[in-house]
Parts: C-alpha cells; sequence; structure tokens
C-alpha cells in the first residue's frame, strides 16, 4: 500500500508541478521540445535524444492572447499561446504546432510572432489519410520535422534512433492501455483525478522512466482484489477533461470514469505505430490507422459506434461529453453520436469547458444532475 | 414528520416546509439569492410563521444555485432533479420542463415517477435567461413584473437579437432612441426569451405536457409565445418558482422517511 500511496504520489506530483521535472530537464542539458494538442510524432523527438513537453493549455485568465485570437477561440490555443507569451515556455529548444483545426491553424501562425523566442515548428497532416498519397505526403512532413531537430540538436537522427523511439512509444501506448482497463477496477483507489494525473503525468517525463512508474503502478494495484463501487461510471469523451476542478466534482457526486475518449489521454495511445521497415513511413502510416477522433476525417462517423460499444463494454451507466468551448470540430460531432447514444438508450452529458473560467458552478449543477439522473434511472 | 426544501436561486431564496410530504405548512420568497442573506431568512421566516425551531425538521435538502453553502441543510440537489420532482407531484402529466432561472434556463425531460430522463442547460450566454429580462427591463423603465402587460400591447414588435445579452441591450437602446415604442420593444424581448429558450426544448425534444417553472414562468406572455413557437399548450407551474423548493421538501421527506 505505502509502494502504491508512493507511485501515485510522485505521478500526481509531476502532473501537476512539471516546471520541476522540466528544471531537472536542464540541469541534465537535455532540449525539450514542446508538443501541441492534439497529434505531434514526439517518437521524432525522442529519438533525437529531446524530451517531448505536451502543451495542453492551463487554467490562467487571457491577458495578452486576445491580441491574436478571437473570444471565441477555444481555450485551449488561448491559454497555451498566453503562457507562451509570458515566457513559461522559454527553455523549450522549439515547439511543434499541428494545424488540424482551424484555431490551431491560426494558432501556429500566431506563435510565430508572438513567442519569437521558442521556435516554431509547423506540421500539417493531410485530411484524406487513408491514401497511399497521403502516407507520402505526411512522411515528408516529418522528413522536414526531422531536420529541424537535428538542426536544433546538432546531430543526426538515424532510422535505428526512430526505430528505437518507436517501440519506446509503442510499449508506452501498451501500458497506459493495460492502466486504463485495471483502473476499472479498482476506481476507489484510481478516482477520476488519479486516473488524469496518472495520464497527464507521461506528458512531462521520459516515457521510459513513465512506463516502468505505470507498470509498477499495475503491479501494485493487481496485488489487491478488485475494489467494489457502489457509485456510478461513465465514460469520457471529447477533447480533455480540465480544469481539474471538474474531475473532483466527479469524485464528489459518486462518478468513476469507466473509459475514456479523450485526446488527451485514450486517443493518444490506443493505436500502435504500425509495424515496417522504414520509421518515418510507420509514423506516417500510424495517422492513417487511428480512427475514433473528431480531428480525423472520417466520412463514417465510426466514432459513434466506438463510443456506443465503449460504454456497453466497460459498463458505463453513461457518456460525458467533455466538450471544449468553441471547439468546432468536436460540436460537429456531437449530434452524431448523440443520435446513436440515445437510441442505444445510454445518457449523454453535454459539459461544455473552458480553461480561462475560473467559475464552475454551471459545470457543478451539469455533473451532479447528471449522476442524480443516473443514479435513480430505474 | 417536517421536512424542508430551500431553493437558492441567483436572484431569490425560496422556501417550502412540508407535513409528511403532504401537506404544505409555509411557502417563503425572498427577492435576493445566493451568496446574500436571503436563504437564512428565508428560512428562518418559513418555520418562525408556524411556530417551528430548527430542531423541529427532521431533514433539510438545499437545491439551487447556491445549495452548497447553505449551512443548514442535510443534503444537496440540484434544482434540475427538484424541479423533476415538484412538478411531478403538482401535474403527474408533465414529460417536458422548461425552467427559467435567473441566470440560465433549462429544459427538462421528466421520465418514470418524476425522475429526470434527461436535460439541457443553456451555454455560452446568459441570453435567455433572467437575468437577461432584468436587464431589459431596467432599460425599459419598469418592473420585471410588468414587462408582459407592456409586450402586450405591441402593435408591431420590434425585432432583438436573441444571441447576445449585451448585444442585445445595445440593440434594445438603439430602437428606443430611433423612436420604436416601448411595447413593440418589449413584445421584442419577449421574442427573444422565447426564440432562445424554444430552441433548447426542440434540441431535447418537445413531449406533451409541457410546464414551465421558475420565477419567468408568471410573465404571461412568455408562455403565450412560448405555447405559440413549440406549437403546443404550455401550463404554467401552480407553485411557480416554489416549485424546485417543493422537489426537495418532497426529496427531504422520502430520504428521512
Amino acid at each position: 500500500m505505502t509502494q502504491l500511496k508512493e507511485l501515485l504520489s510522485t505521478l500526481e506530483h509531476v502532473a501537476k508541478h512539471p516546471a520541476q521535472v522540466i528544471n531537472k530537464c536542464l540541469e541534465d542539458k537535455r532540449l525539450m521540445i514542446g508538443c501541441t494538442p492534439e497529434y505531434c510524432p514526439e517518437e521524432i523527438v525522442y529519438a533525437a535524444g529531446m524530451l517531448p513537453v505536451g502543451l495542453w493549455g492551463g487554467a490562467t485568465s487571457i491577458r495578452n492572447a486576445n491580441q491574436y485570437f478571437p473570444a471565441f477561440a477555444c481555450s485551449l490555443v488561448q491559454t497555451t499561446l498566453e503562457l507562451g507569451m509570458r515566457g513559461v515556455y522559454d527553455q523549450l529548444a522549439g515547439v511543434i504546432i499541428p494545424a488540424h483545426c482551424d484555431h490551431l491553424k491560426c494558432f501556429g501562425q500566431d506563435w510565430k510572432v508572438a513567442v519569437p523566442q521558442v521556435r516554431f515548428i509547423p506540421l500539417a497532416h493531410p485530411i484524406n489519410r487513408k491514401l497511399e498519397a497521403a502516407v507520402e505526403y505526411l512522411k515528408s512532413e516529418y522528413s522536414r520535422i526531422k531536420s529541424v531537430l537535428e538542426e536544433i540538436g546538432g546531430k543526426p537522427i538515424s532510422h535505428q534512433d526512430l526505430s528505437e523511439a518507436i517501440e519506446v512509444y509503442n510499449l508506452h501506448r501498451k501500458t497506459l492501455r493495460e492502466f486504463t482497463l485495471i483502473a476499472r477496477d479498482y476506481c476507489t483507489t484510481i478516482t477520476p483525478s488519479v486516473r488524469h494525473n496518472v495520464i497527464k503525468s507521461g506528458y512531462f517525463m521520459d516515457k521510459l522512466e513513465h512506463t516502468q512508474l505505470v507498470n509498477s503502478l499495475i503491479g501494485e494495484l493487481k496485488k489487491a482484489p478488485p475494489e467494489e463501487w457502489k457509485g456510478q461510471k461513465v465514460v469520457l469523451t471529447g477533447i480533455m477533461a480540465e480544469p481539474k476542478e471538474i474531475l473532483d466534482m466527479f469524485e464528489e457526486y459518486g462518478l468513476a470514469v469507466a473509459a475514456d475518449d479523450l485526446a488527451q489521454e485514450s486517443r493518444q495511445f490506443r493505436t500502435d505505430v504500425p509495424e515496417g521497415k522504414d520509421p518515418l513511413e510507420r509514423l506516417a502510416r500510424h495517422w492513417s490507422c487511428m480512427e475514433g477522433c473528431s480531428l480525423l476525417y472520417d466520412p463514417q462517423k465510426n466514432r459513434r459506434f466506438m463510443l456506443k460499444t465503449m460504454a456497453e463494454e466497460s459498463r458505463a451507466d453513461g457518456v460525458v461529453a467533455c466538450i471544449m468551448k468553441f471547439c468546432e470540430m468536436e460540436e460537429f460531432d456531437y449530434p452524431i453520436y448523440k443520435k446513436t447514444l440515445e437510441e442505444a438508450e445510454i445518457p449523454l452529458l453535454y459539459l461544455e469547458l473552458d480553461l480561462a473560467t475560473p467559475s464552475l458552478e454551471q459545470v457543478r449543477t451539469r455533473i451532479q444532475s447528471f449522476a442524480e439522473m443516473i443514479s435513480l434511472k430505474p | 414528520m417536517i421536512t424542508a426544501g430551500v431553493d437558492i436561486g441567483s436572484t431569490s431564496s425560496k422556501v417550502v416546509v412540508l407535513e409528511d410530504g403532504k401537506k404544505i405548512l409555509s411557502k417563503v420568497i425572498i427577492p435576493v439569492g445566493a451568496g446574500s442573506s436571503g436563504p437564512a431568512r428565508a428560512f428562518e421566516q418559513s418555520i418562525r410563521e408556524v411556530n417551528l425551531s430548527r430542531e423541529d425538521i427532521k431533514r433539510v435538502i438545499a437545491t439551487g444555485y447556491g445549495r452548497t453553502h447553505f449551512p443548514g441543510a442535510d443534503q444537496q440537489i440540484t434544482e434540475i432533479t427538484c424541479h423533476a420532482r415538484g412538478v411531478y407531484e403538482l401535474l403527474p402529466g408533465v414529460r417536458t420542463i422548461i425552467d427559467i432561472g435567473g441566470q440560465d434556463a433549462k429544459a427538462i425531460r421528466v421520465g418514470q415517477g418524476g425522475i429526470v430522463s434527461n436535460f439541457i442547460m443553456n451555454d455560452k450566454c446568459a441570453a435567455g435567461t433572467g437575468r437577461f429580462l432584468e436587464v431589459m427591463s431596467r432599460i425599459l423603465e419598469i418592473n420585471i413584473e410588468d414587462l408582459a402587460d407592456l409586450a402586450a400591447l405591441a402593435e408591431n414588435p420590434a425585432s432583438i437579437s436573441n444571441t447576445c445579452t449585451v448585444f442585445a441591450e445595445s440593440e434594445v437602446i438603439s430602437q428606443l432612441s430611433g423612436g420604436t415604442s416601448r411595447e413593440d420593444v418589449a413584445a421584442g424581448i419577449v421574442n427573444s426569451v422565447v426564440g432562445r429558450v424554444a430552441g433548447l426544448v426542440k434540441r431535447l425534444g418537445v413531449q406533451s405536457e409541457v410546464v414551465m417553472t421558475g420565477g419567468v414562468c408568471l410573465n404571461w406572455m412568455i408562455i403565450r409565445m412560448m405555447e405559440k413557437e413549440l406549437a403546443i399548450p404550455v401550463m404554467a407551474s401552480p407553485m411557480a418558482q416554489l416549485t424546485g423548493a417543493l422537489g426537495a421538501a418532497l426529496f427531504a421527506f422520502e430520504s428521512a422517511r
């Protein structure tokens, strides 16, 4: 039990105080590259011997970023730019910014001007991602990023470096998948916040070290029998379940997380980089293999079926859509999976979230009402 | 057994004291809500009126926006669940509740036994809420209670944006400066609230019977326009803004029994 507590405490500390981890990295003279949402080829950064650091905004007020963004830009890009403009990311050697949505497209361009001290590394994914031409194109994008990182790091990145990085990342993905499966049997210990912190801490640590810690955590959890859970369980979907206070509210109202379909969490690790000979091609093909995200072009809209299956298999009592305010990509998908879930009689909560708004009372009412609704459901 | 429900909204505090889950002993409304002395005053008054003390109340449930900060409560339940319970007691045939509160609007689907089976709350802005009506009434220099009667005199209702309270405020000022009559502007304001909230109800799906709760249901013009917009009869809750407090008092009785 002591070992379990120590592991959870370590991971929580990293998730809540990434600056300390980053300072350690600076002491070790290891370069760091920021990776903004939602999908960056972290393996290339890792292969360069650098530490990829996830930049997913934060709970802060907007004072500078509104020079560049209109009020209806999502708070994820606004708060990340705000923190960048305040110099919070000055220790990074560069920032990779993909252009998955309109807000991210502007974000990259804004970064170049607003945070010139941290090098902007653009990345444009292909939309028609199932075509061979798309793989070829994305491979060329990754090749360009590799060259930029080689220039920053002052040394070449070999095929072997890349292949090894892919193995490290695939192992990390497998470990986190195992953790999320185990976590649903230990809902008292692995509360929604604890679960989130275990996953989030991986954004600020070397993936090898994080894999080891999570593996140890899984081992410690398995030592005890599964915990009885008297509350309800939900599946989370959307971009991310922050600000962190909302997860505390889940706990307060007896809601555990049975599974997630969040871009910040499971969407990052539910699909491995496929096998192959050319590591850059493998990474490019990864983009074609992923499914069920609002940012991935999918004319069949299979996310709706994935969510239904996820809720049924995890025996969840409902699904919570964590919609980042003004996130058009998620808003477009919502009515489609809402219909499917309604037809399957799976309760669905629409939770509009904003990282920059300190008042969460309306969110509290929604979460508590949903908890009351599913707990009283005949 | 005596139980009480305390509904602390953003603009008013409401209390219902019940005997044996059936007889209403007292009901009090104080026109100040969360963060004020309103909840405590309303509660004190409600028990004083029937010569009771806190010790006589077996269980108190707080609901509404300020529910988490009422020290006298044994439990907190949201206004969504409490409105559904209160409405089920008063009008058991109701399947759709429209609750327009001080700072939010909600559409609630009532399922079997008065249990909520779905709900939607407004998001992004305060348009279509009681606060919107308050702001607009202030510009028209009338009491909010008089808005319906003024709107009823309209000859050519003005068109008011229903997307943003702040822009709508500027729009109302410009309409008045441009010579539009106060009656036509008042009708435009009512239409604006109805348009916004009806959209919410349609997203939930309109199912008969439909009732409106909350203080805004006292505005008869809003009820009439809502009926027109939804093309279905809309009732006003007989206990209007006390419906949530009634639901809370009923839950208190059921959980203490």
